[in-house]
């Protein structure tokens, strides 16, 4: 568990969290990128960029 | 094995990818590209010590730059930056593909709105303009008519960044409603998939429905050439299907010409799989891993 940094409602987190993962806050749905695993930090993440993809 | 991997977002393949690589035993070195410098003789990134660093990187520019590094360094990567400079370009691509000799939809480049938009006439209505760099099906204009045309490419001119002043037209493909996607290493298929919906666009980006696709010999046989055109590696080689068995230009009139069928449109070097991997009975991941560890122990031979 852990805290939207927008709305600060807190956020259910998986076991095999990974830095760099994006998670979505249930209560606003703001995208937030896991920053740390332990414990679990999460802050906003980056908007979509025009280059992004594969 | 130690493996590198330059990113800066986790998503679902890299998770995938991180996961079989750490049920072998291999030892992970995650590197987001965000937080590094990479200097002429050295960088702050944990790259030396890797027998073999994999790019993930969801931007283009940062993918193309952070291997150009890695190369520098005397450091493996895969892809090579030759592969992800001529892959996240599809002008690059398209003369790739079309100097194999490979069947791709017919494109012109223009760099004026005017000399733009007499392309557009050529080719008739519809057809399609793409951004140069740019993925997921965004930024893609289908052009149903000149007044569509010439409002686009007056954005494009007015609004965009002056990569968007580069005007890549291409042929509309009246494709079934479906397009096919191979991920090929070093040009060997590991799976398929089609992506079909109602959009002209069809990447699973856009919600395309995903199913599996048996890869035949002909579509094996242009996935081949498609990788060794854009220099090889981990891809996603996307293509259409024509249903035009008519023999290509200069052939003698056998119907059933090798890539008749097909047109190659695209290459992707940081290619996702997680929708191939739910689509196909083939487990992706561990593919990938197996061609990776294949690519380390290649690179200790060839290094004392």
């Amino acid at each position: 568990m852990s805290t939207c940094p927008e709305c600060g409602s807190d956020v259910a987190l998986h076991d095999d969290l990974e830095v760099g993962e994006i998670v979505d806050c249930d209560t606003c749905g703001t995208e937030l990128e896991v920053v740390d695993t332990a414990p679990a930090v999460l802050d906003r993440a980056p908007e979509l960029s025009e280059d992004w993809g594969e | 094995m130690r493996v590198g991997i330059l990113y800066s977002r986790i998503r679902k393949d890299e998770k995938l990818l991180l996961g079989e690589l750490r049920e072998r035993g291999h030892d992970v070195e995650k590197i987001d590209v965000r937080k590094h410098g990479f200097g002429l003789d050295d960088t702050d990134a944990a790259v030396a010590d890797c027998d073999l660093v994999v790019d993930r990187c969801l931007a283009t520019s940062r993918s193309k730059y952070a291997t150009e590094f890695c190369r520098h360094y005397d450091v493996p990567v895969v892809n090579s930056p030759d592969t992800a400079a001529v892959c996240a370009d599809k002008v690059r691509t398209s003369l790739a593909l079309d100097d194999a000799g490979l069947p791709t939809p017919d494109t012109t480049v223009a760099f004026t709105t005017e000399s733009a938009l007499e392309a557009v006439e050529s080719y008739g209505y519809p057809c399609v303009l793409k951004p140069v760099v740019g993925s997921w099906g965004r930024l893609m204009a289908k052009l149903d008519s000149r007044n569509a045309a010439e409002a686009v490419l007056e954005h494009k001119a007015t609004l965009g960044h002056y990569e968007h002043k580069v005007f890549y037209i291409q042929d509309f493909v009246e494709k079934p409603g479906r397009d096919i996607r191979v991920l090929a290493t070093d040009g060997e298929p590991v799976a398929a998939m089609t992506r079909s919906g109602d959009h002209w666009l069809t990447n699973a980006a856009k919600g395309a429905q995903t199913d599996s696709f048996e890869v035949d010999d002909e579509v094996a046989e242009l996935v081949e050439t498609a990788s060794d055109a854009v220099g090889g590696g981990l891809l996603g080689v996307d293509l259409m299907e024509t249903g035009a068995r008519s023999a290509p230009e200069g052939a003698t009139g056998d119907a059933e010409e090798p890539g008749a069928g097909y047109t190659v449109h695209e290459v992707n070097h940081t290619v996702e799989f997680k929708a191939l991997n739910d689509a196909s009975d083939v487990d992706v991941p561990a593919a990938v891993v197996d061609w990776l560890e294949d690519r380390a122990a290649a690179e200790v031979e060839v290094t004392p």
